[in-house]
């Protein structure tokens, strides 16, 4: 799969450097930034030149504010911009354009859900619907909305890179309450959703890619109850899930653990021979990264 | 706490929303060439028992009742699907997806591709493979389509329900020549029945507005369906699976509830007034089917071309969460 999937992901470069997120679409900040972190780690001269022009796309694309937007036809700046942080920064390229992204990243806040429900959580969390704690905030898909899991995550995974260069106590604060957050989005079993663990006093269940994407943000908890019981989740989940999103996402996560990954590289293998992951680009990317030892590019 | 009280603060919460801020009153707020309302509409309701048997027939009937121009069309079909639960009925059924290819194949398009943008779930591929539908996308070589994905155009809306200005819109859905809705008959915990007009919130892309597509609960769930119908400028067919629908704590938690009924139309605002009859639910009460049908179809009964099974031969009594106790006050 690693020379297939490099080949795949050349071929289907845009002739403007990015990646659509299938062959043949508009670029965008996601997959770009994901196929140029893999390529760009691996040693061959195709896959650092493709990356080099991914590198190129992802800079030309920063806001002046530093954010990026989803994709090339989109104008305001989005979720996306943690991946391109990580990108720049995971392959040392555009370190400057790397650290306006994680200010920009810093000044994002999500929307809140007002003081009545703040103190309703407070004082008659029976009355709510969804069982959330509604005052911490971690980041939204887009302005103008409410804190969910993956978001945050990839947040979360850019700005622990960047806590060095973007200095300051606001960013361990962020990282802090953020972090308290995605624990409270937490579904009972372990494991995590889009970002609502109970509904209407019915238990939602985890989906395998957030919840391996949400234990690779919190990695550097791993000694705690969460994050194990949730790594056990995920284990579970991985009997019936064989998706090459959520096993490349599975294989990066158990990598940051140290876990033992022999079960899980044949089976993105296969999987890619018998799917191509349905021409999924982010996730042949991914698979890359989770069989060259990429989980790295993740970590802080 | 009793349910029934969790409904205000439910709307609230749904994915962290308050919803009536925009609010749906009487004052007309669609433009001019938003205004879709015919004087009659027509709706056939088709018995159907099963999933495995019978249907390209059945789908086929409901075409020619509606006698579309589809030769040489490009059809988009746009099921319902949601997450994957292997004991549940979230989902269309993929026979009937398939059966609509056949279908629509048959009645001359060109092209029909399927086209869906979970609410929830990026991981497409497990949600194709597990749910049975990329094995029928494979057996009748059709072509899927990610709206969560695609390339994107933006559009003014239509309406003004819910203050947003423009969708951006799957680029797959504007060159399409029809689009068909295929949801399934469900209710839904916050907008009382989930049915053609609540499906086209797949059809906004999540790359843009998130997993959920969270701006569309700050802006009202009633409030997005109305806007983002008013703004879609395709020509609409809608294919309700009531085959087994859900009923309860819908889209997702809710129970099995066998209808055994196909219903069908080009008019999405009187189907949904007629699935939601089948289901026992007053469509009068349900706010989106209440401004729509002001201006985008017909919720009258009296304005609605009933064909195929009288609505009373497969009427079933979906159960309602009680906070929506309401909508089965016309029963």
């Amino acid at each position: 799969m690693m020379r297939s999937g490099q080949a795949r992901l050349v071929a289907s470069q845009n002739p403007d450097g990015g990646w659509g997120a299938h062959e043949g679409r508009v670029s965008s900040t996601e997959t770009t930034a994901l196929a140029s972190l893999a390529l760009g780690r691996l040693d061959t001269p195709a896959s650092r030149a493709s990356a080099a022009l991914g590198l190129r796309w992802l800079a030309a694309r920063q806001h002046d504010d530093g954010g990026w937007p989803v994709s090339a036809n989109v104008d305001h700046g989005s979720w996306a911009t943690a991946l391109a942080v990580l990108a720049l920064d995971g392959l040392g390229a555009e370190r400057v354009r790397a650290v306006r992204g994680a200010r920009w990243l810093m000044r994002r806040t999500p929307r809140t859900l007002g003081v009545v429900v703040s103190l309703l959580h407070r004082f008659a969390p029976g009355t709510l619907a969804v069982r959330l704690n509604p005052d911490l905030k971690g980041w939204a898909w887009t302005a103008d909305a409410a804190s969910f899991v993956e978001p945050t995550c990839y947040a979360l995974l850019a700005l622990k890179r960047m806590r060095r260069r973007v200095s300051g106590a606001a960013v361990t604060e962020r990282i802090d309450e953020a972090e308290r957050m995605v624990y409270d989005r937490m579904c009972r079993g372990g494991g995590w959703n889009y970002g609502n663990s109970s509904v209407l006093e019915a238990e939602l269940w985890p989906y395998a890619d957030v919840t391996a994407l949400a234990l690779l943000a919190l990695a550097d908890h791993r000694e705690r109850e969460a994050n194990q019981r949730s790594l056990r989740a995920l284990r579970g989940m991985l009997h019936d899930v064989d998706s090459g999103l959520s096993v490349a996402w599975a294989t990066l996560c158990f990598a940051a653990y140290g876990e033992d990954l022999t079960p899980w590289r044949p089976r993105l293998v296969e999987r890619y021979r018998r799917t191509a992951f349905l021409g999924d680009m982010k996730a042949v990317a991914l698979a890359l990264l989770a069989l060259s030892g990429g989980a790295e590019v993740f970590q802080a | 706490m009793s349910l029934g009280r969790r409904a205000f603060l439910g709307g609230a919460l749904a994915a962290g929303a308050a919803s009536v801020g925009h609010g749906c009153t009487d004052a007309p707020r669609w433009e001019r060439s938003a205004v879709r309302q015919p004087s009659r509409s027509r709706v056939a309701i088709l018995p159907a028992s099963a999933y495995d048997s019978g249907l390209v027939e059945i789908v086929m009937r409901g075409l020619r009742l509606f006698e579309l121009p589809l030769a040489g069309k490009r059809v988009v079909l746009k099921p319902n699907f949601v997450e994957h639960d292997p004991a549940g009925v979230v989902n269309t059924h993929p026979a009937l997806v398939a059966a609509a290819i056949e279908a629509f194949r048959h009645a001359g398009a060109r092209q029909v591709v399927v086209a869906e943008g979970p609410g929830h779930y990026r991981d497409t591929e497990h949600l194709l493979t597990a749910t049975g539908l990329h094995a029928v996308l494979r057996e009748h070589r059709t072509r899927y389509v990610d709206l969560n994905n695609d390339d994107v155009r933006a559009l003014r809306v239509g309406s003004h329900y819910t203050g947003l200005g423009h969708f951006y819109l799957p680029q797959t859905l504007l060159d399409a020549d029809l689009l068909v809705s295929m949801p399934k008959l469900k209710t839904h915990h916050w907008a009382g029945v989930t049915l053609s007009l609540k499906n086209m919130f797949g059809c906004i892309p999540g790359a843009i507005y998130g997993w959920p597509k969270n701006v569309l609960h700050w802006a009202g769930i009633h409030e997005s369906i109305v806007d983002i119908n008013s703004t879609l400028p395709v020509p609409r067919f809608s294919i309700v699976d009531g085959i087994v629908g859900m009923e309860g704590n819908g889209p997702i938690q809710g129970d099995a509830r066998r209808c055994g009924a196909l219903v069908f139309g080009d008019d999405p605002v009187a189907v949904d007034a007629t699935a939601a009859r089948l289901m026992t639910i007053d469509p009068r009460q349900i706010k989106y089917l209440a401004q729509t049908g002001r201006f985008l179809g017909n919720v009258a009964e009296e304005r609605i071309d009933q064909a195929g099974e009288p609505i009373d031969r497969l009427r079933q009594d979906f159960r309602v969460l009680p906070m929506f106790d309401a909508l089965k006050s016309f029963a």
